[in-house]
């Protein structure tokens, strides 16, 4: 039993849930491998591994909100503000550094105002980012003015492209996000802090726990992280359509609460984040290649939230006082 | 005899045309089990709420060691001294019990700006808090969540113990609790006494309240009706005093 509570404490420590992840991981692949003749092919992993850069980095952030008992709808759109911005500055002089910082600070400003709005002015989360992805979408349209921001030039790309001593920077910066968000987590008063107001914000209270700053930081740190992956998605495509980010939440919810991740909070799983992001990213992606249009992705993203959430409240399925008690 | 650790001096308190409470003098002393008594609606809770910050009192002072205090917050009373222990206990079912007690008030070591939790000393110190109260616990590494409710009582009490609480308040503690378990949280009131706390506990059940108080004081109709030794007075005095049909009682009420 300690043993077991040991390896959990690990940075990549993994539960039977997380483990099941995995074999549904490779299971996936296998499956596809057989379908379709273009799928085992080190282009198509890259492909796959590509696809995930901004969904892993948002879902390390909605692992976070969700495990504090809060959601972030509006992710997508505010991830289109900010490469909006990166698009601007990208086209005005083609400044990587600029264009570097700008992405993240555009991020964290508006994790600033979600926060202002959902903490601050206490609108439940979920109504709180509705309201604001409305708002965003309308400002998306008019920033852009009904027309993709593209040509941008490739000097963003030459910098985020690269590898240092092998690794693709990508997957560095996915790495450090990891490791940071892991020890903040598990290892300084804040993860406990996040936790327990996932579980209660009264009790969290109670206990004395700065419950506001709390909220407001994660609320910070997400809109930074989504900040990063706007970043990564105009390096990657030089463009800014319209539609961008519009399927972004839904994955990340997806994602999250595939990885073992409680959408009532108080409790969250990092590595099974990941996972789940790369088992969404597989089913899409060897769906698209066994000849299932890519208009369906969002039903089979969709269709799996809905079967992990009725799947668990079917296997909990305990008389209602209990659950009550149990949660009280 | 000791000087108090704290000291109720004519508290009063009214919400509204509403008297919850009027001229009661109470002292607590360290070492010692206070029980207050009294039906629904006596009196009791407003009295613990007003010791525990949640309430300013309309009229009267509190005395703490000697010093005049004016609370205006549960923090305040916190840092006077005072924890209470609500009947909903106030714990993070998924967190640990070694996290639970630290909770708010974790200790940390900064490296680089960066405040991380000291697990072991935390562990350690919870552990010898539980082998002190004897709560028999063994891991307090297990989520509080996986806990009977005595042994949540146990961990709210050590939460206590922590913050360095000089009078720790129960709010009727053994309430939802089966035989067993009620035996023990009784144990852990009375060694928290013997620890040198002033223990206010608040409880339906006159036959607990022989068991672990020192002292019994009974509230009626928001006024503290008597107060008594509990080695020199029983069971049937105890009931006529919440009733009223004591004659001390019958007396007081027949002036006012």
């Amino acid at each position: 039993m300690s043993a077991v509570r040991q390896s959990a404490n690990g940075v990549f420590s993994m539960n039977g849930r997380e483990w099941s992840l995995l074999v549904a991981c490779l299971l996936a692949i296998v499956i596809f491998s057989v379908a379709s003749p273009h799928y085992a092919t080190s282009g198509n992993a890259a492909t796959v591994l590509r696809n995930s850069v901004e969904l892993l980095l948002t879902g390390l952030g909605m692992t976070l909100l969700l495990a504090m008992g809060g959601i972030d709808v509006s992710i997508g759109i505010v991830m289109g503000l900010a490469a909006i911005a990166i698009g601007r500055v990208l086209g005005a002089d083609g400044n990587p550094a600029l264009a570097l910082l700008v992405g993240p600070l555009v991020g964290a400003l508006l994790g600033c105002v979600t926060a202002t709005v959902v903490v601050l002015g206490r609108v439940p989360a979920i109504v709180g980012t509705l309201g604001l992805l409305g708002v965003y979408r309308t400002a998306v349209f008019v920033l852009l003015g009904g027309q993709w921001l593209s040509g941008l030039p490739s000097s963003l790309t030459n910098v985020l492209a690269t590898t240092v001593l092998g690794v693709p920077v990508p997957a560095l910066v996915i790495a450090i996000a990891y490791l940071i968000i892991w020890l903040a987590l598990r290892r300084t008063p804040y993860g406990l802090h996040l936790l327990a107001i996932g579980n209660s914000e009264e009790k969290a209270r109670l206990s004395g726990i700065p419950v506001i700053k709390t909220r407001f930081m994660t609320f910070l740190i997400s809109g930074f992280l989504t900040g990063i992956a706007a970043t990564f998605y105009v390096a990657t495509y030089r463009n800014v359509e319209m539609t961008i980010g519009s399927t972004l939440a839904l994955d990340a919810i997806a994602a999250v609460i595939l990885g073992g991740t409680s959408i009532l909070g108080g409790k969250c799983s990092l590595i099974g984040t990941v996972l789940g992001v790369l088992l969404l990213r597989i089913l899409q992606n060897g769906l698209l290649l066994i000849g299932v249009p890519s208009l369906w992705q969002p039903v089979v993203t969709g269709v799996l939230i809905i079967g992990v959430l009725g799947f668990e409240a079917v296997s909990n399925r305990l008389p209602l006082g209990l659950i009550q008690r149990a949660r009280a | 005899m000791t000087e108090p650790f704290l000291v109720a001096k004519n508290i009063a308190k009214r919400f509204g045309a509403l008297t919850a409470l009027s001229n009661v003098d109470l002292e607590i002393r360290s070492g010692e089990v206070l029980a207050l008594l009294g039906d629904n609606g006596a009196g009791k809770s407003t009295f613990i709420k007003i010791l525990a910050g949640a309430h300013p009192p309309s009229e009267g002072e509190l005395v703490i060691e000697g010093k005049s205090v004016a609370f205006s917050s549960p923090k305040d009373a916190a840092s006077s001294g005072i924890a209470t222990i609500f009947q909903e206990l106030a714990l993070s079912e998924n967190l640990s019990i070694a996290e639970n007690v630290f909770l708010g008030r974790e200790l940390k070591r900064s490296i680089f700006g960066v405040p991380f939790l000291k697990r072991q000393e935390m562990r350690q110190r919870v552990d010898g808090l539980l082998k002190e109260l004897d709560a028999h616990i063994s891991d307090p590494e297990a989520p509080v969540g996986s806990l009977s409710g005595g042994q949540r009582q146990a961990v709210a009490i050590c939460r206590a113990l922590n913050l360095n609480a000089k009078l720790v308040i129960m709010d009727e503690p053994t309430a939802a609790l089966a035989v067993a378990e009620t035996r023990k949280v009784l144990a852990l009131t009375r060694r928290l006494a013997a620890r040198g706390c002033a223990v206010v506990l608040i409880s339906h059940n006159i036959s607990e309240v022989f068991e672990v108080a020192d002292r019994i004081v009974v509230f009626r109709r928001g006024r503290k009706v008597a107060e008594r030794l509990a080695a020199e007075t029983n069971h049937e005095e105890v009931v006529s005093l919440i009733t009223g049909a004591h004659p001390d009682v019958r007396a007081l009420e027949k002036t006012n």
